[in-house]
């Protein structure tokens, strides 16, 4: 006989997620795991000799990029033998200005900043998060993608997105050959909704290269690194690579931030039986010693593994805070999807989402979660108005703004004839009318009319040949009457040659000015200092559609 | 330690025993030197009449008419070196020298075609290349592009692939 309560539980949706118990010695534990190395570092006439325990005639690749370019090593030594609860209470204390705690966390080795945070409560953290986030204002991140690569219905909703205050819109493809018109359907879409949305297309590491170089993209961030050398191997790049390829792209006047997450290791069967969040720190260095501007961290497309794990969620937020105290960018993940349960998945992400971090989401499925080709979100199209009302309820600037039905509308369907007019100028596959007005009304790719998929792919092939650019866009914008999104598109592209965006955490405003973490960067010390909600952003975000105000009564 | 900084170190321990120990092989700091820190930042924005494309055009000489009218093609759209250059001492002035450096090897990658650019990053790829075909690709840059610090970057990374047994068979 079974306890009638007990079966109601197990019908609930948090028991179809997968839980694992603790096994340090294959690395299947967060954080604070018995194998993770003890902290330590010797120098010797300006080189690292001895890194964490090891001694440099045995570095691994990481060890050594890390050692020789991502520590600060005047006061390292030093630094390493400082009390660890010490340094976590100097990360908290909000009598502590970031720029201080800087100069201490980019001293540390990997091992010190993982017993550092190791020390901490998610509360701890998250007051940490909003001292040590870089830029000042938090922002958002979305995913513009659909199961058919439909380039009408990415346009119309990245239109969406940007109206809805995402300050960056990533693509990716079904189909790999999609890619050409999958990135230049977010930007033109991106640019109808608001200009100077920064977008970009994730794809294999060259073909995405290509496409920031020829202007139809903004900016890129799969550019995935791995805390042990035989992951990194599997990843077909090595840390020299990866920061060779980081400088290829500021070359081009193109804003890049790496990839990394807890639990890649253990997933790939490589973890050296260490901690997921003492490998992640690893990745954290090998950012930092590349001069990569930022990261996008928080476990991922691996988030099932910490998720799985005691204290996961914690290490997430960890892993976390420890790119932001080594001054990176910080787009924090709250992507793939990790959970059935509702409650989970929002006590998740409410670890970014109170303190606020560069981009809360990393991103955000613009699009209903069956669309979405990052195999699935944590939030999507479906979670609008809850997140609104979440924002709302906590007096939270978590990056959106409530729209009217009749914005949304206008903008999906000017996004939609853009993209046919620059199709239509570039000599590309025909976009309809039909497809306009199903693109203008669809909430996904179900109420989308199919496209002839063959000819699509001929016609991307053919363009890349012919070497279209960015300027190619801007004038077929202009060609067909869409002098606006033209001159957005323009804009976009006038960045890449100032490369104001480069800098740690930059972002655009609608008229096109940089903001990042050099010109307004985070200056938290405690209530009413560092990011505040101005009164007018206050009215925007409490003016829901639903609310009931007394007039109309 | 990239090369660059050791040689720095070197002569300035050179020029110690030597007893002036007033010369420094620092960098200039961008605030002393000639003025680009964080006050001229945003430079698209403060100073866009001293900002140059790749061709020489002057940003704010840039608009949508002269797309337009085809003045201005997408080789304009390219970033200069001297540019890199200022932002990587607005890095260093806000004390972030990683990124500064990484700004300063792609100021040198300007020069190379995008797709040498695409096949040198392939090279460095795990198992792609030999030894003696990395340290030739760092020839290639330094003589016919002049990148000094990419090139040592990348014999450094074939040194360390070899010892990592990390290099393509010979």
């Amino acid at each position: 006989m079974r306890s009638k309560r007990f079966e109601a539980l197990d019908a609930r949706p948090v028991n179809q997620d997968g839980f694992v118990t603790e096994w340090p010695e294959v690395g299947l534990m967060a954080m604070n795991s018995p194998n993770d190395p003890k902290p330590s570092i010797r120098i010797e006439h300006g080189l690292v000799v001895e890194l964490d325990g090891k001694l440099r005639a045995d570095f691994d690749m990481i060890d050594t990029f890390i050692a020789d370019y991502g520590i600060r090593l005047e006061n390292a030594e030093a630094v390493c033998k400082m009390d660890s609860l010490d340094l976590a209470r100097k990360l908290v204390d909000i009598n502590v200005p970031r720029t201080e705690v800087v100069k201490l966390t980019t001293s540390m080795t990997p091992a010190k900043i993982t017993e550092v945070v190791g020390t901490m409560t998610v509360l701890e953290m998250m007051m940490a998060v909003s001292k040590m986030r870089a830029r000042l204002t938090p922002a958002n991140q979305c995913h513009v993608t659909n199961l058919k690569d439909n380039p009408v219905q990415i346009a119309a909703d990245a239109a969406e997105a940007s109206l809805r205050g995402f300050a960056e819109e990533e693509t990716t493809v079904g189909i790999g050959r999609y890619a050409p018109f999958n990135a230049m359907a977010i930007m033109v879409g991106a640019q109808v909704g608001r200009p100077g949305i920064l977008t970009q297309c994730a794809v294999e590491e060259a073909t995405e290269l290509n496409l920031g170089m020829r202007g139809f993209t903004a900016y890129a961030e799969t550019v995935s690194v791995y805390g042990t050398e035989a992951v990194f191997m599997d990843g077909d790049d090595t840390p020299w690579s990866k920061a060779f390829l980081a400088s290829c792209y500021a070359s081009r006047g193109l804003k890049m931030r790496f990839t990394s997450g807890t639990g890649s290791e253990v997933q790939m069967g490589y973890a050296e039986g260490k901690s997921m969040l003492y490998l992640e720190s690893r990745c954290i260095y090998i950012t930092k010693a590349a001069g990569s501007q930022g990261i996008q961290n928080g476990s991922v497309s691996c988030v099932g593994v910490p998720a799985a794990v005691p204290g996961g969620i914690r290490a997430i937020l960890a892993e976390n805070l420890i790119a932001m105290a080594l001054d990176l960018e910080c787009a924090s993940s709250n992507d793939q999807t990790f959970t059935h349960s509702d409650l989970r998945r929002v006590a998740r992400s409410l670890m970014q989402f109170v303190p606020g971090t560069d981009f809360i989401c990393s991103g955000y499925s613009a699009t209903p979660n069956y669309d979405n080709m990052f195999a699935g979100s944590n939030w999507d199209a479906d979670d609008f108005d809850d997140w609104l009302i979440i924002q709302r309820d906590l007096k939270v600037d978590g990056g959106l703004v409530p729209v009217l039905e009749d914005d949304v509308v206008a903008a999906r369907n000017k996004a939609a004839r853009a993209l046919q007019a620059v199709f239509k100028n570039l000599g590309l596959t025909e976009i309809t009318d039909a497809e306009i007005e199903a693109a203008t009304y669809a909430r996904g790719s179900e109420d989308m009319p199919p496209r002839n998929v063959v000819e699509d792919l001929k016609s991307a092939e053919d363009m890349m040949k012919r070497g279209t650019t960015g300027v190619d866009i801007v004038k077929a914008l202009s060609k067909g009457g869409f002098e606006d999104v033209a001159d957005a598109v323009f804009g976009m592209l006038k960045q890449r040659v100032a490369g104001d965006y480069l800098h740690t955490s930059a972002i655009l405003t609608r008229d096109f000015e940089v903001i990042s973490a050099v010109n307004q960067p985070n200056d938290y010390r405690g209530p009413q200092t560092g990011y505040q909600i101005s009164d007018e952003k206050w009215a925007i975000l409490k003016n829901i559609r639903q609310a009931i105000s007394p007039e109309s009564i | 330690m990239d090369q660059e900084q050791l040689i720095r170190q070197i002569m300035a321990e050179v020029m110690t025993s030597l007893g002036k120990d007033s010369v420094t092989f620092q960098k200039k700091s961008p605030a002393a030197g000639n003025g680009i820190g964080r006050d001229q930042y945003p430079l698209g924005e403060k100073m866009p009449e001293k900002v140059k494309s790749a061709t020489g055009k002057v940003l704010s000489d840039f608009s949508l008419e002269r797309v337009k009218n085809g003045e201005l093609t997408a080789e304009d759209f390219r970033i200069a070196p001297e540019t890199l250059e200022m932002q990587a001492q607005v890095a260093d002035s806000v004390d972030r020298q990683n990124l500064a450096r990484n700004m300063r090897r792609a100021a040198e990658l300007i020069a190379v075609p995008d797709d040498r650019l695409l096949g040198v990053y392939n090279a460095l790829r795990p198992y792609r290349s030999t030894k003696t075909e990395l340290y030739g690709i760092a020839d290639e840059l330094e003589q016919k592009y002049h990148c000094t610090v990419n090139a040592a970057f990348i014999r450094e990374a074939a040194d360390v692939y070899e010892k990592r047994g990390r290099l393509k068979a010979e």
